[in-house]
């Protein structure tokens, strides 16, 4: 098997996808559909064939050299799964009839694998500002005016990060330090900006509500790929260059308890679900801090994890909203029996978050939680597990019970292309099967570790909290319910006070043009009078007639005299120029 | 289903799961709350109650504002 492997020629997936998503692009639909299976299906073959230690390397301006691909177990392992995403989220957008959605789709999967398999800073830049343009366009395409509005702010805050990022990659490029290596240990410029800039991608808060802020506010297919890549990939890049550096546990752990927060408040489904992505991001940011074989494995499988599941209730929710036209809970309920293939696939998403046993949550999870134990962290441990608590709550029981199940509103929900079924279906499958098979996914971890996941020990702790929960939910339900409120975040700095800011600050402009307009017209006016007759400032000219004249072509000199002028400055400084080289 | 039905079924699972807890699992305990039994039953149930609480009082006190705070663009369009 592994000749064969060397028989073969290799691709890079990310090329694969972009390729066709200018295909998508420019061709009618038909044809179209079959470009959005086959780029991803050839992308997770790509990625198949992808050697370990394989380095594409092109030289750049400056004696760079760009290292467009270099294939390790890290990078492999997002590989792949990034690019099983990109099928499933292509599958789920089928039905879609505007070919710049498919293109965005596919073009964003493509440049998330671009960053995933870089192996040097500036491929990484290049790719990471394409994820942030196509990635808007995904929002964007809702057309309408929140959508825009959301768009803007998300791709405001994009932008802002990336050139963070940038800022930092030419601290290193300039000390000579093009490859991407682990600078955990560094506290330089660099460190710091780098940091922050992939922070803002991870959503770490309080630099994360652009994400709830936006992803809700996708299209309906376009959400489903949102919620998979962007954050995702900064997770990659934090296990890559951030392994171990400490205060990353302690952001992790905030992170997951702040998601869990809002969710409890939340009424729009899908930002509930947002804001479980920063809970989830929390346990692999967390995990990255701490450093440890065990639990950089723990992040990746997580990683691994959390996209099969958290695109999958994206898919729900996306059903729902297509299939109602409601996105609220608090007018949402009461239909399970008319759309049961949704519930059930929904359901199977939430257990998998939730971590309940035999689910894919369950394998990665623990792995966080039980290197944390492992590490001498029970603070962390008992927190990270305390986030789990709350995701249950709010994923499997509050969102399904109040959006399904609860008063029947009397709703009639339309039918769903089938095509969102099939990818559901795939996504669901996925979870179970490695929540049944954790092997399946463990043999590629990327570290030296061993994990058991289906202790007895673990199987009972977790039934146990989550049967707890399930208590209590069904004690508090009359207070869980949506409301209809917003929750104001981080993001309200830059909806609120940035807006009395620019108005003051525009208003204050306007205010100094008036006013200069006044007055400066005012002042004009009085010495106006000696402009226009200049001889009026030689009061003792004894030339001077009663009223002086003044007359252009006697007083002053030709304008040809000082164009001449003007011209043989320039030819002297150019023949100057031209000699001195 | 009905809230009575609802608690009857987490209480059974609960009791079942410390039973089986109490009389199978060899605990792995790194610290001393790994090794007693019922531990997470409680923890699930304080730390839920806790969330809940905490949540609710958080958003009436600072967090949730009329769905037109932000110019009334938060209304359901799709």
């Amino acid at each position: 098997m592994a000749e064969v492997k060397r028989a073969m020629i290799e691709f890079h997936p990310g090329f694969l996808l972009l390729i066709g998503a200018l295909l998508a692009a420019v061709l009618p639909q038909r044809i179209r559909r079959t470009v959005m299976v086959l780029a991803p299906l050839l992308g997770i073959i790509a990625v198949f064939h992808l050697k370990y230690g394989t380095v594409w390397t092109y030289r750049f301006i400056n004696q760079i050299d760009l290292v467009i691909l270099k294939v390790d177990q890290l990078s492999w392992m997002f590989g792949l799964i990034f690019s099983i995403m990109a099928l499933l989220g292509n599958i789920y957008a089928l039905h879609i009839k505007k070919a710049g959605e498919s293109a965005a789709g596919l073009a964003y999967a493509g440049s998330s694998l671009g960053v995933v398999f870089a192996g040097d800073w500036i491929t990484l830049i290049f790719f990471w500002e394409l994820m942030a343009v196509f990635s808007t366009l995904l929002i964007w395409y809702r057309k309408v005016p929140q959508a825009i509005g959301a768009g803007f702010r998300y791709i405001l805050v994009h932008f802002c990060g990336g050139n963070i990022l940038l800022a930092g990659i030419f601290i290193k490029v300039m000390m000579g330090e093009t490859a991407i290596t682990a600078l955990t240990g560094n506290h330089d410029a660099g460190f710091w900006l780098i940091l922050l800039g992939i922070a803002i991608n991870a959503a770490i808060p309080p630099l994360h509500a652009w994400l709830t802020d936006a992803y809700p506010e996708g299209t309906v297919t376009g959400s489903v790929f949102l919620s998979a890549f962007t954050t995702k990939v900064a997770v990659y890049c934090l296990i890559r260059v951030f392994p171990g550096t400490e205060f990353l546990t302690w952001a992790g752990v905030i992170m997951a308890l702040y998601g869990v927060v809002y969710a409890v408040l939340e009424n729009d489904i899908r930002r509930l679900l947002a804001y479980h992505i920063i809970s989830q991001v929390g346990y692999m940011v967390a995990a990255v801090g701490m450093g440890t074989n065990l639990s950089l494995n723990g992040a990746s499988a997580h990683a691994f994890s959390h996209i099969l599941y958290k695109s999958l209730l994206f898919m729900g929710a996306g059903a729902v909203i297509l299939s109602t036209g409601r996105r609220k809970i608090s007018e949402l309920g009461g239909f399970f029996r008319r759309a049961p293939a949704t519930v059930v696939l929904y359901i199977i998403g939430a257990f998998s978050i939730s971590g309940v046993p035999l689910f894919n949550g369950f394998i990665s999870k623990s792995m966080i939680i039980s290197a944390a134990s492992h590490n001498h962290m029970p603070v962390v441990e008992l927190l990270l597990y305390l986030a789990s608590i709350g995701t249950f709550l709010s994923i499997s029981l509050k969102l399904p019970y109040f959006m399904f199940f609860g008063s029947d509103r009397g709703i009639k929900p339309e039918k769903i292309p089938i095509n969102m079924y099939v990818a559901m279906a795939g996504g669901a499958f996925l979870c179970i099967l490695y929540g049944v098979f954790p092997s399946l996914l463990y043999q590629y971890l990327p570290f030296a570790a061993e994990y058991e996941p289906f202790t007895m020990d673990h199987v009972i702790s977790t039934i146990q909290l989550l049967a707890a929960t399930l208590a209590v939910f069904w004690i508090f339900i009359p207070k869980l319910g949506g409301e209809p409120t917003v929750s104001v975040d981080t993001d309200w700095f830059y909806r609120r006070p940035l807006i009395y800011l620019v108005n003051a600050a525009v208003n204050g402009v306007l205010k100094i043009q008036e006013a200069a307009g006044v007055h400066g017209k005012r002042a004009l006016s009085k010495i106006n009078s000696f402009f226009a007759n200049p001889l009026k400032w030689i009061p003792l000219s004894t030339m001077r007639p009663v009223e002086p004249v003044y007359s252009e072509d006697k007083y002053r000199f030709p304008v040809g005299i000082i164009i001449l002028s003007g011209i043989m400055v320039f030819m002297m400084v150019l023949a100057l120029v031209y000699w001195s080289v | 289903m009905s809230k009575k039905k609802g608690l009857v079924i987490s209480g059974v699972i609960l009791a079942l799961s410390v039973l089986i807890e109490a009389v199978f699992v060899d605990h792995h305990v790194e610290y001393w709350w790994h090794g007693l039994i019922g531990f997470d039953v409680i923890y699930g149930f304080v730390g839920c109650v806790a969330i809940i609480v905490i949540s609710k009082k958080l958003g009436k006190l600072f967090i949730q504002r009329k769905e037109d705070y932000y110019g009334g663009g938060e209304k359901g369009d799709d």
